[in-house]
């Protein structure tokens, strides 16, 4: 049996693309393709989704958040704290702005320790930037107290995070700004590279807008120099689609993992599940657990069809692109163990029973035949 | 009255939807929404069509530039030379790598004027960036001698020039690197954002495929720092099939052009008028069809009022935008540039319009200024 890690082969019969088809159709007519009427439509019900009432369509989940810092003000000469282990965008989007991106350790599930925070503040510490990694929450309540004793600016990489949420508040609407991915490969997909920043401040909203599109406050008057960084409009025709699904596919995220959770327990000696917390809505973007003997069980699930993967083998800190911030072996204990150990299964929402029953006998035979 | 718009993206798009669906269609089948087959596809017919042995598909035409100067390590304390009238992202490339932005001033055709880059040059000038404004090609041989004497980079900031040629050769294949942009408003448009640069560099490709998709020099290894920005998968399939028929676009503009010439000059009113135009060894392909004329802000809003869509690209230059305050130039600079932006009006030349449509617009400006209207 064949337990594919991406969901995409399913996503889009006939009965789910007629009706996107149908909007293309007329949308194309229009020829309304650059910040168009339907992005406008979509950002206006991403924002009530979120709850904030700015949200602005970018052309990536990078650009997220590589726009949010630039309209902090944030650039050469400034250091943003982030996690060590996410994917490398998050201190791309950092590095990209001309800042130094200064990591931190993780907890034991997979999100920014909150207590290692203050240590690496400085002088020159202009944000945090705490990052929903595998769909998990990062303790907000806490960052944000932390933010405010420094008078410091929170920027949410949300990217893996749409839909989860900490006592009922959403990710992206926790700090200034919340950086959102809709790569094909995110729980809310469209057909190519997107991305989408909430916020709650009009100011910044305003900042945002004017840095997507050139800097220009109208056609003919720059106000600032800007980039070029747009949701295309033909991607927000299909958003608008599939935004109404998220919540489902939540769901089923969810019920996937917890099936997976509660074989996995059983198998104790051989794999740790993170410890899940109640009050946290975990989106499982990925499925993610420590386990023994890592590559053994990578290779062999692999070979049985259950495309599991790893995110990531090697520490951010230690790419070659990190080089010159200084890290060295034995900085990150947590993160380097993770990179050592974690695993990622299929949890997609187009599982069925029989996949996941067979993803468990898979891991269950590795362990004990 | 006649209605004639500037542009008009649905006429071109209505027959084009069947096939731009089958072509979506296909790309939604096998689901490689990032970095697909069809972006290669459309980057070999893209480097074939300039004449080049590469091409990069980016996400936009500012991105192609700003990537093209990160990748020939053009940032801070570094000077590039590129001309004050250009749309604002040529400008903008240049300082959001930390660049400064060196400008120097036009010919009356709205192109680099080539005799005032060398007094521009200094110890920190790394790249010399002109635009092939309006889709002419700008006198490259000197600007060419020039920066390799002085080994500069020439970046083509082709974005409005897509097929133009100069001595034979396409831009986008006559200095270091082509940067093009496929905005919906250009000749060869996609259904969104989207950007690519020609070039003959190796090295320059393997940083560009690198510095488009994060760093990344495989799945899990990352070299340098590098942005989010692609080409989709998808507006690639689309301009694969655009690509089919860009020289028929092109030739269908400048035959515009040609009608536009002829009328005009059986018409009462040369005095009134300059008309755009074209290099004796060169391809002009008509991006925008530019007049000038000192009555140009009466004249336009005559021809709005009679269903004509015109434009200014660009009313206000760059140096004296709010955002180039700190560059410290002021009014009086680049007096040809500053001259232009006052009398510049861009005509509807695309490729579906018919002869009566550009006749109506000749008639209804002759009617203009048959009429005195201008003295008042």
């Amino acid at each position: 049996m064949r337990v594919p890690f991406s969901y995409l082969e399913r996503q889009f019969p006939s009965e789910v693309v007629e009706p996107i088809f149908e909007d293309l159709r007329m949308f194309i007519k229009t020829g309304d393709f650059t910040l168009g009427k339907p992005l406008q439509e979509f950002e206006k019900r991403f924002g009530d989704f979120i709850g904030t009432p700015y949200a602005l369509g970018v052309n990536s989940g990078t650009d997220a958040l590589l726009l949010s810092l630039k309209a902090l003000g944030i650039g050469s000469g400034d250091e943003v704290i982030t996690c060590a282990e996410t994917f490398i965008a998050t201190a791309g989007a950092i590095a990209g702005v001309g800042a130094r991106p200064v990591f931190v350790d993780v907890n034991d599930e997979f999100t920014i320790d909150v207590d290692k925070i203050e240590g690496a503040i400085t002088k020159k510490t202009k944000a945090l930037l705490p990052v929903y990694f595998t769909g998990n929450c990062p303790d907000m309540p806490r960052i944000l107290e932390i933010a405010k004793t420094y008078g410091l600016p929170v920027v949410e990489d949300s990217c893996c995070g749409i839909d989860a949420a900490i006592d009922g508040k959403k990710a992206g609407s926790w700090g200034i700004a919340g950086a959102f991915s809709f790569h094909p490969l995110k729980n809310l997909n469209v057909w190519s590279d997107g991305g989408m920043i909430t916020t709650g401040s009009e100011k910044f909203a305003r900042k945002i807008s004017l840095l997507r599109n050139h800097g220009l406050i109208n056609r003919d008057e720059v106000e600032i120099f800007g980039l070029n960084s747009r949701l295309d409009t033909f991607q927000a025709v299909v958003a608008l689609r599939l935004l109404g699904d998220v919540k489902n596919i939540t769901e089923k995220r969810i019920a996937n993992a917890k099936k997976l959770d509660q074989a996995f327990v059983q198998l104790a000696d051989y794999i740790e599940v993170p410890h899940r917390r109640a009050n946290i809505r975990h989106v499982f973007h990925l499925y993610m657990v420590r386990a023994k003997n890592r590559d053994r069980l990578l290779q062999y699930c692999n070979e049985k069809g259950v495309e599991a993967k790893v995110h990531y083998p090697i520490p951010l800190p230690y790419q070659k692109c990190s080089g010159e911030l200084g890290y060295k072996n034995g900085d990150f204990p947590k993160t380097e163990r993770d990179c050592a150990s974690v695993i990622t299964f299929p949890a997609h929402q187009h599982l069925t029973d029989a996949e996941i029953d067979y993803m468990i006998e898979t891991v269950r035979n590795f362990y004990t035949k | 009255m006649r209605n004639i718009p500037y542009i008009n993206l649905p006429a071109q798009h209505s027959s084009l939807k069947p096939a731009i669906l089958k072509a979506v269609e296909k790309v939604l089948d096998h689901g490689n929404f990032i970095l697909g087959e069809e972006v290669g596809q459309f980057e070999e017919k893209i480097a074939a069509y300039c004449g080049t042995k590469y091409a990069v598909g980016l996400n936009s035409g500012t991105d192609a530039l700003i990537l093209v100067l990160k990748a020939y390590g053009i940032g801070a304390g570094d000077e590039v030379i590129t001309t004050p009238n250009s749309f604002l992202a040529t400008a903008l490339a240049i300082q959001s790598v930390g660049a400064k932005t060196v400008f120097v001033d036009v010919n009356a055709d709205l192109n680099m004027n080539p005799d005032l880059v060398a007094a521009k040059i200094t110890a920190k000038t790394k790249a010399v960036l002109p635009v092939h404004l309006t889709g002419k090609p700008t006198d490259m041989a000197p600007i060419l001698d020039l920066a390799r004497s002085k080994n500069l980079k020439v970046i083509e900031d082709a974005a409005q020039a897509i097929g133009a040629e100069y001595q034979g050769k396409k831009v986008g294949a006559l200095g270091d690197a082509g940067c093009f942009s496929l905005h919906p408003l250009k000749t060869l448009n996609a259904c969104g954002d989207g950007g690519v640069v020609t070039t003959n560099d190796q090295k320059l490709v393997s940083r560009l495929k690198q510095l488009r998709n994060i760093g990344l020099k495989n799945r899990d290894e990352s070299e340098m720092w590098g942005y989010n920005s692609r080409l989709d998968t998808l507006q690639a399939a689309i301009l694969n099939l655009k690509m089919d028929m860009l020289e028929e676009w092109t030739l269908a503009r400048r035959q515009n052009a040609q009608i536009y010439r002829k009328l005009f000059s059986a018409g009462k009113f040369p005095d009134f008028l300059e008309l755009p135009q074209e290099l004796s060894n060169g391809r002009h392909v008509y991006h925008t069809f530019v007049i000038q004329t000192d009555y140009r802000d009466g004249l336009q809003s005559y021809l709005n009022d009679k269903g004509i869509g015109t434009k200014i690209h660009y009313p206000i230059p760059i140096h004296l935008q709010v955002c180039a305050k700190e560059l410290g130039y002021k009014k009086g600079d680049f007096p040809v540039c500053e001259r232009t932006c006052q009398r510049i009006l861009s005509l509807p030349v695309y490729q579906g319009l018919k002869e009566e449509d550009l006749d109506y617009v000749v008639s209804t400006i002759a009617q203009y200024f048959n009429k005195g209207v201008y003295h008042g």
